[in-house]
């Protein structure tokens, strides 16, 4: 993060348009900006899925549930559906919109439905405990300067040094044979995959904040407090964290697509999310020469899914950097 | 500056062990016995608690843990020989163990598959620079025209795509829809004994795509600084002076914007050296990415561990060769 | 050996798991069925290669034979030329971790070195109806038992030579096999089943590694005379000259020479082929070598000039190159098929594609302790999906996967083709329910425990198979995922998770072909595979009868014993006979199966000119 915003209620600019606050001027400039309303709406599709996978799931009579293989798949001809449940081989059924699943025959709409809410879920969990570290730390090691702040800014360091995959990667099989047993081995899982991703993705945020926070330390208003004696907890958290508002919402909303794609990722390469209702399990199982020959598209589901959900969210988070940034004009 | 130096390295070699420790104790105390895996896979899955024992104790996991910690960092420095229940391997300085799947010492494993992560790097790294920088300077010289602006949307838009995605598609149509016989066999071959040719055409599609991706990226990074250069003073100055275009844009404005973007580069390549797991497992290259894919999947510990200790060392070497290189470029930084 | 298949209740695994060589679990090709099996040892088959056509059968199956009188050289090949090099791709699977002949016992290292590079006491050849043929090899003859099978005495050819031209001695022979009691050194070598259980003395002996023994002078239950090895026995053991066709029983060198585990990555070679460089779970080169001479060997052929064996390939990528027929895949075999270019293949390569059978069983076996009732165990045999089963494991139902009647494989000697309900149990939910009523459980679900290997789609596919098919006939289930074999868990009587389970399963290959190899391991008392805890002590002690009865009908003791404890018990419930598919490049002459061993036929094998 090199360019980063400069977001100053006093300066000149925010004084021109007084009257307004700084996030009502940028959600008007968003608001006028078309991509970002594209993108925001491809998003809200998304959440709108996420949220209500299952009732959609029963609208369309589909469920998650697994059918016995041999009736809904031909094991004779490569385990490619049989005709009468849709693609690639037969029309365009209501009973399976999306088709089924090569040998198994699960149904696509329900696992991509419900695929399309682990990885929100995920992401945005990890993107908020992430950034909470990060406000914390970048708080902490930004205002206290000196000692806490070299030694924090040599932990940011290192962990930025960490190769994420291989961490993760590391981690997957230890924390199985933990909890392997466990009931609810599924919410584990997920619950440690976010621990994972926020382990190794809050040192943006704790950057950006920090570099925030050592300009605004020595702003007019924070040296008033300290004068008045107002104590460090008050002041970090009254005076100066309404004023990280826009660096928080940058952060979250670069991590929000990168922890998509990295939710996705860990479970094609067969870490991460093992039960099959992700977007990276159905892209690894649909990524075979055969069925991307035969079948594409049953790749081409999980797979448009992914990148409309990473760009979408990229591009909306580009607005938003643009719309909090008071350097641009229009 | 040798201060400086001297400071960062310092800092490093503190990460390293940092690091070190930290991935030490995650194995030490991650899973339930350390020796399970090695144990398992000898006996054929017949591991009694009497057999795990005596993995466990030649192992040293019956020893504190930062015993078995120091021995691990003298054998960085000294021979040692390891023992695996009743069989002994010899193992040079530097140490870093031996692999429980091949029984070799990891460290000549681990250059065996340097080659090929090398070379992948070095051919994707070009590639970024190659196309990246022109197009970037290109396109800044012709700010605000459509060819900018198409071009400046169109690589948003590929670099917004998750890479391990395009590296995929990339594989799947050029070599299965396309069946291009060109990309038809991926993987490292030995540029000596198998020839340049093969080696080439083994890497190109891996390239390929790591080239296009990216290039995307340099350019963005090459288009923004060069857009800034030319809106500097100086810029403004030898235009007045009546300076050929050329030179305003090659000799001093160029100059100036290849620094943030050689900062870029240099952690860019420094992360493909330490390993390139997805373009290693999309296109079956069997490099040191694959191999600790390889070796997570096989619970090969000491690899694992080895990878992860080479990956940061080299990450934190090119973090500060750029930092170095950044000083020397531009006259501005003051390194204190 | 063994074990075979990793996966969950086996139906889906890539990887022979006789030590727990984990194959790739995710390659980009999840979704590709890989074949690869996973024991050693022999056993009779047939590859039934009825060439091209729409439907492949598997060849009459008849038990081995044996041909004590066989001398070298082996009978040309028709039509073989000498020259080229073979390149074997072996996908999903990493090949041996060691090459030591002591410490091999997986189908695919035993099938490369028996072949090509380490010779031992017997062998086995291909006759001319594709039938295995045990034959001596480094033996004058197949041995001379007593008459309890108590002592073997085996007469030691003098012209056979080691790679650098020095003679293969007795001494050697009779060290090689002293090795095989190593059990700390060879951990998962087949000594420890089979020298250790049999010969005189083996279980106070430590080997010559571990009992510092280095000339392995303090054991006797191997004596040397002139060229001739006598070996006694503690319990008669038929089935010696079996034995003898495992490269365990073959020559070491003495001292330090052989000394595990360096001697691993480059043996010794008295075969026609020579180790020219070995990197573990990667590639292996074989190249000729000039001191093996055709007349002192029964079997084996030196055709081609070099030998290139890639372990651990994509097998998508195999594929691929197997059916584009371009110049790499002319020379090439591949010793798997993913199971979705079955079709195109079976169409397009005819008698080049090789279906061999493995010898193998896939089989789910219910705690016997637990799950006391035969009602239950056949209501889950009725309750199991097999064909959906195969399909989402990625298997082709009839080709890869057959339905099985028993433990016993086909083509085993004294196999009886008989069905426990008069017909072949099918997936069938109301008959399982009505046998779950039967034995008074029709109220509430009956609770079944079992794991599965999660890391591998294919598994977790599979599993999901099976618990539809468990729950719509009256069980309820929990699936437990693990990411280490499950055998892990199977094997370990200690493991938590192991003590909860009321299900496992192991698949299983022959060593010989032998009832004796495939009933005891799974069904004797105190077996290590049997994972049924199926304990009779009528079972335990006819197996020990037969042992000893003469050999003409040990097969047919077997036949019927197999036969016994399926009516009577139900112990076990097999859900497959396996069988593999090979591919042979357009010109790779006398492209066959090795039914010893489910294997390509490397002895007989050549490039075309």
């Amino acid at each position: 993060m090199t360019d980063e915003p400069e977001l100053d209620p006093n300066s000149q600019q925010a004084k021109e348009i007084a009257g307004k606050s700084p996030m009502r001027i940028a959600l008007g400039r968003l608001a006028r900006d078309k991509i970002a309303v594209v993108c925001a709406l491809f998003v809200l599709f998304f959440i709108i899925c996420a949220v209500f996978a299952g009732p959609i799931c029963s609208l369309f009579g589909v469920s998650l549930d697994t059918p016995l293989a041999s009736e809904r798949v031909d094991g004779l001809n490569s385990g490619l559906p049989k005709p009468a449940m849709g693609p690639p081989d037969g029309p365009f059924t209501w009973d399976h919109p999306m088709g089924v699943a090569p040998r198994t025959g699960q149904d696509n709409l329900a696992y991509w439905l419900h695929g399309c809410r682990a990885s929100l879920m995920i992401a945005t969990t990890a993107a908020i405990v992430a950034s909470l570290v990060g406000v914390v730390v970048g708080l902490l090691s930004g205002f206290l300067a000196g000692t806490v702040d070299k030694v924090l800014s040599f932990f940011i360091d290192m962990f930025l040094t960490v190769p994420f995959l291989l961490a993760a990667l590391t981690m997957a099989p230890i924390l199985n044979e933990r909890f392997n047993t466990s009931d609810n081995y599924g919410t584990i899982q997920k619950v440690s995959l976010i621990v994972i991703l926020s382990l190794f993705g809050w040192m943006g945020t704790a950057r950006l904040i920090r570099g925030e926070v050592m300009s605004l330390r020595e702003r007019e208003f924070v040296q008033a407090a300290r004068v008045i004696g107002m104590p460090t907890s008050r002041i970090l958290f009254k005076e100066l964290l309404p004023n990280l508002a826009a660096p928080i919402i940058i952060s979250v909303s670069l991590m929000l697509p990168a922890f998509v794609a990295l939710e996705a990722g860990l479970a094609f390469l067969g870490i991460g999310v093992t039960d099959g209702v992700s977007w990276g399990q159905m892209i690894l199982d649909a990524a075979t020469p055969l069925f991307f020959r035969e079948y594409p598209q049953y790749l081409w589901q999980p797979m448009l899914g992914v990148v409309a959900l990473v760009l979408s969210l990229n591009l909306l988070g580009d607005a938003i950097r643009d719309a909090l940034d008071p350097k641009t004009r229009r | 500056m040798f201060a400086y130096v001297v400071k960062r390295l310092i800092s490093g070699v503190l990460v390293v062990t940092l690091v070190s420790m930290a991935i030490f104790l995650l194995f030490w105390y991650g899973p339930s016995s350390p020796a399970q895996p090695i144990c398992d896979r000898e006996t054929s899955n017949r591991c009694t608690q009497a057999k795990l024992a005596v993995y466990e104790k030649t192992l040293g996991y019956d020893n504190p843990v930062y015993e078995e910690y120091g021995k691990f960092v003298k054998g960085i420095f000294i021979d040692r020989t390891l023992t695996i229940a009743s069989s002994e391997y010899e193992c040079t300085a530097p140490c870093l163990g031996v692999s429980f799947r091949t029984k070799q010492p990891v460290k000549e494993e681990l250059i065996s598959r340097m080659p090929a992560t090398f070379s992948i790097a070095i051919g994707g790294a070009f590639l970024y620079l190659l196309f990246g920088v022109p197009i970037g300077v290109a396109a800044a010289r012709r700010r605000g025209s459509v060819a900018d602006k198409a071009l400046v949307s169109s690589f948003l838009f590929i670099s917004s795509i998750p890479y391990y995605l395009f590296a995929l598609l990339t594989w799947l149509y050029l070599t299965i829809t396309f069946e291009i016989p060109l990309f038809s066999d991926t993987g490292y071959f030995s540029p000596i004994s198998e020839g340049p040719w093969k080696w080439f055409s083994g890497l190109l599609l891996a390239w390929v795509a790591l080239g296009i991706f990216g290039c995307t990226q340099y350019t963005r990074f090459t288009r923004g600084a060069m857009v800034e250069a030319l809106s500097e003073d100086y810029i403004r100055t030898a235009k007045s002076k009546g300076l050929p275009a050329r030179t305003i844009v090659y000799k001093h404005g160029l100059r100036a914007a290849l620094v943030p973007v050689v900062t870029i580069f240099g952690i860019d390549f420094g992360t493909l050296l330490a390993g390139t797991i997805f373009t290693e497992r999309i296109f079956e290259i069997q490099g040191i990415g694959w191999w600790s894919l390889e070796a997570v999947y096989g619970k090969d510990l000491p690899v694992v561990m080895a990878t992860a200790l080479f990956s940061a060392v080299v990450l934190i070497t090119a973090n500060l060769l750029v930092d170095i290189v950044y000083s020397i470029l531009d006259p501005r930084v003051r390194l204190s | 050996m063994h074990v075979t298949g990793d996966a969950v209740l086996g139906e889906n695994k890539k990887e022979r798991l006789d030590s727990m060589k984990r194959n790739k679990p995710l390659a980009l090709v999840a979704g590709a069925a890989l074949l690869t099996l996973a024991a050693c040892g022999g056993g009779s088959s047939d590859d039934g290669e009825t060439g091209g056509g729409e439907e492949r059968e598997f060849g009459g199956q008849e038990g081995g034979t044996k041909d004590a009188e066989r001398q070298g050289p082996a009978p040309e090949v028709e039509g073989a030329a000498a020259g080229g090099t073979i390149t074997v791709y072996l996908p999903g699977d990493p090949g041996p971790d060691t090459l030591d002949p002591t410490g091999g016992w997986s189908v695919t290292g035993n099938s490369i070195q028996q072949a090509l590079t380490s010779r031992s006491l017997t062998q086995y050849i291909r006759d001319e109806e594709g039938q295995p043929v045990l034959v001596p090899d480094l033996a004058t003859d197949l041995g001379t038992p007593n008459e309890d099978f108590t002592e073997w005495t085996f007469t030691i050819r003098d012209d056979a030579t080691w790679e650098d031209g020095q003679p293969v001695t007795a001494e050697e022979v009779a060290f090689g096999i002293c090795r095989s009691l190593d059990s700390e050194a060879f951990p998962s070598g087949p000594g420890t089943e089979y020298s250790k259980h049999y010969f005189e003395g083996a279980e106070d002996y430590e080997g010559p590694y571990t009992g510092k023994d280095p000339k392995c002078e303090a054991w006797d239950g191997i004596s040397v005379e002139g060229q001739d090895i006598t070996i006694t026995m503690s319990t008669p053991f038929p089935d010696m000259d079996y034995w003898g066709a495992f490269m365990a029983m073959g020559p070491a060198p003495l001292g330090n020479a052989s000394k595990p585990p360096n001697y691993g990555q480059k043996p010794l070679a008295n075969g026609p082929y020579k180790v020219e460089s070995y990197k573990p779970n990667e590639e292996l080169v074989l190249v000729k070598n000039d001191q093996w001479s055709g007349d002192s060997d029964p079997g084996r052929h030196q055709y081609a000039d070099e030998w290139v064996f890639k372990f651990n390939q994509d097998q998508a990528k195999v594929d691929e190159i197997m059916l584009s027929g371009n110049s790499d895949s002319q020379t090439a075999v591949s010793t798997a098929l993913g199971s979705g270019n079955y079709n195109d293949a079976n169409s397009q390569l005819g008698e080049r594609l090789v279906q061999q059978t493995s010898q193998c069983v896939s089989t789910l076996t219910p705690d016997y302790n637990k799950i006391k009732e035969i009602e239950v165990r056949k209501a889950l045999a009725y309750a199991y999906p097999y064909e959906d089963v195969w399909i989402s494991g990625g298997e082709v139902p009839g080709v890869t996967r057959t339905y099985a009647n028993s433990v016993m494989p086909p083509g085993m000697a004294g196999k009886k083709e008989f069905q426990v309900d008069g017909e072949q149990i099918k997936y069938d939910p109301e008959k399982a329910k009505e046998l779950l009523a039967e034995a008074g459980y029709g109220d509430k679900p009956y609770e079944i425990t079992m794991v599965y290997y999660e890391v591998d789609p294919l598994a977790k596919d599979a599993q999901d198979q099976i618990t539809k098919g468990f729950e719509a006939s009256g069980f309820s289930v929990k699936a437990i995922p693990v990411q280490e074999s499950p055998y892990n868990i199977w094997l370990d009587p200690d493991n938590k998770v192991n003590k909860t389970l009321n299900l496992r399963g192991v698949n299983w290959c022959s060593d010989w072909p032998s009832g004796s190899t495939m009933l005891p391991p799974l069904l004797k008392g105190e077996a290590v595979y049997n994972t049924a805890f199926f304990d009779e002590a009528s079972v335990n002690e006819e197996m020990d009868a037969i042992a000893t009865m003469p050999i003409e009908e040990q097969a047919d003791a077997w036949g019927a014993l197999d036969e016994r404890i399926m009516t009577e018990y139900f112990p076990i419930i097999p859900t497959a006979f396996r069988n593999d598919l090979f591919v042979f490049g357009e010109k790779i002459g006398n492209p066959t199966g090795d039914g010893s061993i489910g294997a390509p036929n490397y002895k007989d094998l050549y490039v075309m000119q």
